[in-house]
């Protein structure tokens, strides 16, 4: 997968970069809409990560621009502005995500993913574990053939875990994709705790293999 | 003053009608008295030729033609048909020359009347007569009535007639005024101001709506300089945020770090997700202060509430706290915003939670009372000290207990509050919960 990380603070592309360069995606960097719009137009890209408030360019017109040549690039648009306005103008001109900063990279990376798994590879939504399947596109959890019931929280923790297998995720991490946490002021809450508990409860009808392992200090990483 | 609050419009017209009408008062008694003042200088005039015409008479015929000399007792009356003049001489008691014209009765076959009477004395063969020639005034009093009663007449339809006239050429005057004045009325918001030039010839109201214009301009100026100011505040301050952030979540990947390390890096990071929580708290109250939110949704506030138990019912569940919802069933809308409205019914709801231990109870009740509607938010938790009471929904206002943060949220709700004309209330007491109280006043 190829993604263009449109950024004008070279800090943040590069950390961008570093972060999906480890996930396995191939990026591209521009640091102001001339160049963007100059790669757009040359390259295909799958992804488009682009800060809306750059120097040189409205960055929404980015999105007409590489439409206007068919580039079948999705959009995930990023503002530090956090105002209602970007987001939803961001959608009228067909942006496809939208991420306020300071964003959580794992969350970044979970929206490229949703978009894939929605956009290209259906097959990538069914996940299994032992005789568990989980469904994301349909939100559905089930052991064998037997439908787990789930509450939307839930299911949003065991899905982000399931996702990002073998990785420590802290409960901000959690709390930030299940929250989206703009009044969120609780990231320390045992809120997370909870939920892990009772998720555990719920798998713990079926199997007695610890999937979901405690992270002292930190937070949680799911075990295949 | 009585005057005072009402249309230009109004005013005008009962300025007008009231001078008028001074005016017919004026005219129906001050014309009358004029024109009898006049008759009368006219009779006057008459009566003096009478008795210049009488003493010719007598000189050409001597005294004689009209009385009988010898008779002392005897005097000269004669009168017209109608009473409406005489003439009468006698031999005056007095031997003064006198004349003069006066206004006053005489008795006529039985009849008192109004006469205009001139008297003169005169010595004709040393002896003394007295000469009266009256003439009536009935006829000015009557004419003095009927101009009264025409007058009013007249004068009531004049005034009718000028009020109206009046009325629709202040109306067609002062149209283009109204219609900047609607043109103000519409506006309440930066973002909705129009420019539209009314049409008019009147130079004062093409310089109130230049002046207007010229204002709105400046204040518009303002507002998007504000605007772009908080809006460039956040990206300064959020993106160095945002690059930190993104480098700790990049560092806490490495696998060489220590345990303890990575929990260093993740306090940190808690610590970040204060501080940006802050500074979008910050902006939010400066976005409101500057108005930049249109309050131009009509809101159901039942609606609002429900989404907000929903969102925040997990919260509820996992502290175990039991939440009783009895909204009144007769909803109420409001004319506001829908996003600062949800904040402000999040961040109390929020704010009853967080301040309710395990297996408390939270009731959301509403009821409408007189011309408000009114939701109460009441919790059993752990209270709010009197002494901190007044404080509450002040910016981090710091309590030496450390029991209660508020933080910015009920701050946020007070400037809610304020920018939509709400009123919140809270009655507390230490250990024994608090009840937050929100005053939707119902428009006339």
């Amino acid at each position: 997968m190829r993604i263009l990380i449109i950024e004008d603070e070279k800090a943040l592309a590069d950390e961008i970069e570093q972060f999906l360069s480890n996930a396995h995606y191939q990026c591209d960097k521009a640091y102001n809409g001339a160049i963007a719009s100059e790669l757009l137009a040359t390259n295909p890209y799958d992804f488009v990560l682009l800060d809306i408030g750059l120097p040189d360019y409205y960055g929404l017109d980015l999105i007409k621009e590489a439409k206007s040549y068919n580039a079948d690039a999705y959009f995930i648009v990023i503002t530090a502005k956090g105002e209602l306005n970007d987001k939803l103008k961001g959608f009228e001109y067909g942006a496809d995500d939208y991420l306020a900063k300071p964003f959580s990279l794992l969350e970044l990376h979970s929206r490229i993913q949703a978009i894939t798994r929605r956009k290209f590879d259906h097959s990538k939504a069914q996940i299994q574990f032992g005789k568990f399947t989980i469904d994301i596109n349909k939100r559905l959890f089930s052991h064998e053939n037997t439908n787990i019931d789930l509450t939307k929280k839930e299911f949003d923790i065991l899905s982000y875990l399931v996702l990002n297998k073998g990785r420590i995720l802290d409960r901000m991490q959690l709390t930030e994709h299940v929250w989206g946490g703009f009044y969120e002021e609780d990231y320390d809450s045992n809120y997370i705790d909870v939920h892990i508990k009772n998720i555990r409860k719920k798998i713990n009808q079926f199997d007695n293999q610890n999937w979901i392992k405690t992270v002292r200090g930190l937070g949680y990483k799911f075990d295949l | 003053m009585l005057l005072s609050n009402i249309k230009l419009r109004t005013q005008l017209a009962l300025i007008n009608a009231f001078s008028k009408i001074l005016i017919i008062i004026i005219a129906v008694f001050v014309l009358p008295l004029t024109v009898r003042e006049i008759s009368i200088q006219e009779m006057d005039k008459q009566l003096i030729d009478k008795l210049d015409q009488l003493y010719k008479l007598l000189e050409e015929n001597g005294i004689e033609h009209f009385i009988d000399v010898q008779d002392d007792a005897m005097g000269y009356g004669s009168y017209n048909i109608l009473k409406e003049e005489y003439v009468s001489i006698e031999v005056s008691p007095d031997t003064v020359l006198t004349e003069y014209i006066e206004s006053t009765q005489r008795l006529v076959d039985g009849e008192v009347l109004d006469y205009r009477i001139i008297s003169a004395t005169f010595e004709y063969e040393e002896y003394f007569y007295l000469i009266e020639i009256g003439k009536s005034t009935s006829a000015i009093t009557l004419f003095e009535k009927n101009l009264k009663k025409y007058t009013f007449i007249f004068l009531i339809f004049l005034l009718s007639l000028s009020v109206i006239f009046d009325l629709s050429v202040t109306q067609i005057l002062l149209r283009p005024f109204y219609q900047i004045i609607r043109k103000l009325k519409l506006i309440n918001h930066p973002s909705n101001f129009n420019y539209a030039v009314t049409k008019t010839n009147t130079s004062d109201f093409k310089y109130l709506e230049e002046s207007i214009h010229h204002l709105m301009r400046r204040i518009e100026d303002v507002f998007n300089e504000e605007r772009e100011y908080i809006g460039n505040i956040s990206h300064e301050i959020l993106t160095p945020i945002s690059i930190i952030k993104s480098k700790l979540e990049n560092f806490s990947d490495n696998t060489n770090l220590s345990h303890e390390d990575t929990i260093k890096i993740y306090e940190t990071k808690v610590t970040l997700g204060r501080l940006t929580k802050l500074v979008r708290s910050l902006l939010l109250l400066s976005r409101i202060e500057n108005k930049e939110y249109l309050l131009d949704e009509t809101i159901n506030i039942n609606q609002v509430a429900v989404n907000v138990i929903d969102e925040i019912k997990e919260r509820i569940e996992v502290k175990d706290i039991s939440l009783t919802e009895n909204l009144s069933e007769k909803e109420f809308t409001l004319f506001g915003n829908k996003e600062l409205i949800h904040i402000l019914m999040y961040n109390i709801l929020n704010n009853a939670i967080k301040y309710t231990p395990g297996n408390g109870s939270i009731e959301l009740s509403s009821k409408h009372i007189n011309n408000t509607y009114i939701i109460e938010i009441k919790d059993n938790g752990i209270g709010i000290a009197e002494k901190h009471l007044p404080y509450i929904f002040e910016r981090f206002k710091k309590f030496e207990s450390g029991t209660h943060n508020f933080g910015l949220g009920l701050a946020l709700a007070k400037t809610i509050c304020n920018y939509h004309q709400l009123e919140i209330q809270v009655e507390s007491k230490l250990g024994h919960g608090s009840t937050f109280t929100l005053i939707f006043p119902k428009k006339k």
